[in-house]
């Protein structure tokens, strides 16, 4: 019974949306989508918004109880949360106000900041791991080397020709290999889909069978 | 130990410091750089351009990302934006985060402080947050009714009953839409609304995401691709060599027609213009102070302002059979004398771009020196990789 109830909501579940993607009737169409799922899925969004705020909230508090490694942080969590709520209630989120100043000076440069740490952690990483130790490092070497310098007005200021060559790097060679892998992938989430429904696949339930 | 042991063992921490310069640098002193427009990004301008001043079109932009990602899809909101408002082209709006609300504020706010006529609920709207949850039913319902799926906008207003709304009921009309990610862009439109209901999706993404959405511009399910910072910065070359352009004679103000319409400014896209010489001298992205006419040119000109006509020629100068004004010549005093809306006229016309018109380009320049640096970087590397491996194959 604890894993039939289960299988059998999750076979019924995926059977509905099924029908739904392939069925243009009434009772699936209109009934079932237009009058059940819609007006469901539009009170659980606010509902799912609270209770990822409540667990973040008990995560946090949990750790300055416990005094965790790095609880001191938890802090910041309480007054970014606390400070930008009341920004937004209280003064709008338009422009003039606290709260898209605060976007504009501290979110919007400090999320930046940690992207752009990329560019320092690849310049480091190419430098030190980037080495043509076989042929097919020297291909991906010398491909990657040709699109870099393509990607900028300098690179087409040595030979007009970069672009185009990047341009067939990335039609041929590398779609070739994007597009098996997306096969790959599509062929696979079908297969695990169909193993799902039909209750073949069944670790999902936990606890192994 | 030698050059080559010495690189080879070099403390990361000087690479940092050389990366840190070779992108700081360019930023602060910009030079002029020419971004070689590739196929995505013309397809989807072309696209974005079709629609210009129709009743019945529109384009909707999805903002999916959050602040992280702004050094490089920001400017290709701009982009749009400022073509949209240019060519008078219907803009709406959405984000699936509710950390994407503020870019699509921050995004309009920025564009529309240059254009005083664009307002909001009648040349653009904004759907606001919609949460994830509800990205499906969304894709979905604004297929067969966009007011009846999206009831208010982002200021809280009943979206049918905006004058925006005149003529676009579902994806007949609005019939593009772009997305803008940092990770997966455009599936729910390609999955749901494309087979469905034939919309029109681009997208807008990192330079690191593009190689993965290939597949998906070859298949044609995608009509056009900005890939990173030089996507942005080849759209924004677009809009100055066509969207933006603006002739001597053309007027500053919006301009009607009878029935009241507005009539799209600018010039449609063309090959041939982009490849021409004429059009370098529209997209210098370093300070422009002076505007430069042709005799003929500078009649039309001064023609819209006759009674200023004494004053544009006391600040003349001629220079190779070219009229020149130098804007930084011109005095408060005749400033006055020509009037705020002659002024701005005589600005335009030395073709100067405003900072945030052209950050993506300027970003590319710091690009340039920085990919230049790290090929430098592999090349050192290996030379010293392949000279230490010879040395203990000799011992």
């Amino acid at each position: 019974m604890k894993k039939t109830v289960p299988l059998l909501i999750v076979m019924i579940g995926g059977l509905i949306w099924v029908f739904w993607a392939f069925s243009p009737h009434k009772i699936i169409q209109d009934d079932f989508y237009n009058q059940f799922y819609l007006p469901w899925a539009r009170a659980m969004a606010p509902f799912a918004a609270l209770l990822g705020v409540i667990s973040l909230s008990m995560m946090h508090s949990a750790k300055i109880r416990r005094k965790a490694p790095k609880w001191q942080y938890s802090f910041f969590f309480f007054a970014g949360f606390v400070v930008t709520t009341l920004a937004g209630f209280i003064g709008g989120t338009q422009k003039g106000g606290l709260f898209m100043w605060m976007f504009e000076n501290m979110q919007m440069p400090m999320s930046s900041t940690m992207f752009s740490l990329l560019a320092f952690y690849m310049a480091s990483a190419a430098y030190k791991a980037f080495r043509a130790r076989s042929l097919e490092a020297t291909v991906l070497l010398v491909a990657a080397i040709v699109v870099m310098l393509a990607q900028v007005p300098l690179g087409v200021k040595i030979s007009r020709h970069l672009p185009d060559i990047s341009q067939w790097i990335l039609d041929v060679p590398n779609l070739a290999s994007k597009r098996g892998i997306a096969l790959g992938v599509g062929l696979g989430s079908v297969a695990t889909t169909l193993k799902i429904l039909l209750g073949i696949e069944r670790s999902y339930l936990g606890g192994g069978d | 130990m030698n050059f080559f042991e010495r690189i080879q063992a070099l403390d990361r921490r000087w690479i940092y410091i050389v990366v840190a310069l070779a992108i700081v640098i360019p930023l602060m002193i910009p030079y002029n750089s020419d971004n070689v427009t590739t196929p995505p990004t013309e397809n989807l301008y072309q696209m974005i351009d079709s629609f210009a001043g129709r009743e019945d079109r529109a384009i909707l932009l999805s903002f999916y990302h959050d602040a992280s990602t702004m050094p490089e899809l920001f400017p290709m909101e701009i982009a749009i934006l400022r073509h949209c408002f240019e060519r008078n082209v219907k803009v709406f709006t959405l984000t699936w985060l509710p950390s994407g609300a503020p870019v699509i504020d921050f995004a309009i706010n920025s564009v529309k402080e240059e254009y005083p006529n664009i307002v909001s609920g009648v040349d653009y709207c904004n759907f606001g947050y919609i949460p994830g949850t509800l990205a499906m039913p969304t894709v979905i319902g604004m297929g067969d009714n966009i007011a009846a799926t999206v009831k208010t906008d982002a200021e809280g207003r009943k979206i049918e009953s905006l004058p925006i709304m005149k003529g676009i009921n579902n994806y007949s009309e609005m019939n593009l839409a772009v997305e803008f990610s940092g990770s997966v862009a455009g599936s729910y439109w390609i999955v749901y609304a494309r087979p469905k209901f034939g919309l029109n999706v681009a997208v807008g993404v990192t330079a690191v995401m593009a190689a993965d959405q290939y597949p998906y511009l070859q298949s044609g399910q995608f009509i056009g691709m900005l890939a990173g910072l030089k996507g942005a910065a080849e759209y924004e070359k677009l809009v100055d060599v066509f969207g933006a352009y603006r002739e001597p004679d053309s007027p500053i103000t919006v301009q009607t027609d009878e029935d009241g319409n507005k009539i799209v400014p600018g010039r449609p896209f063309s090959r041939e213009l982009l490849q021409d010489e004429s059009t370098k001298e529209l997209i210098n992205i370093t300070t422009q102070n002076i505007a430069t006419f042709s005799p003929a040119d500078y009649e039309a000109f001064t023609a819209k302002y006759p009674e200023k006509k004494a004053v544009f020629d006391a600040i003349k100068t001629m220079d190779n059979g070219k009229v020149k004004i130098d804007v930084t010549q011109v005095s408060k005093a005749q400033q006055d004398e020509m009037g705020p809306l002659a002024w701005k006229d005589l600005n335009r016309m030395t073709r100067n771009i405003l900072y945030k018109f052209k950050v993506a380009r300027i970003g590319m320049n710091a690009q340039s020196v920085a990919h230049i640096m790290i090929i430098v970087f592999i090349i050192l590397g290996n030379i010293g990789y392949f000279i230490s491996k010879s040395r203990q194959a000799k011992k």
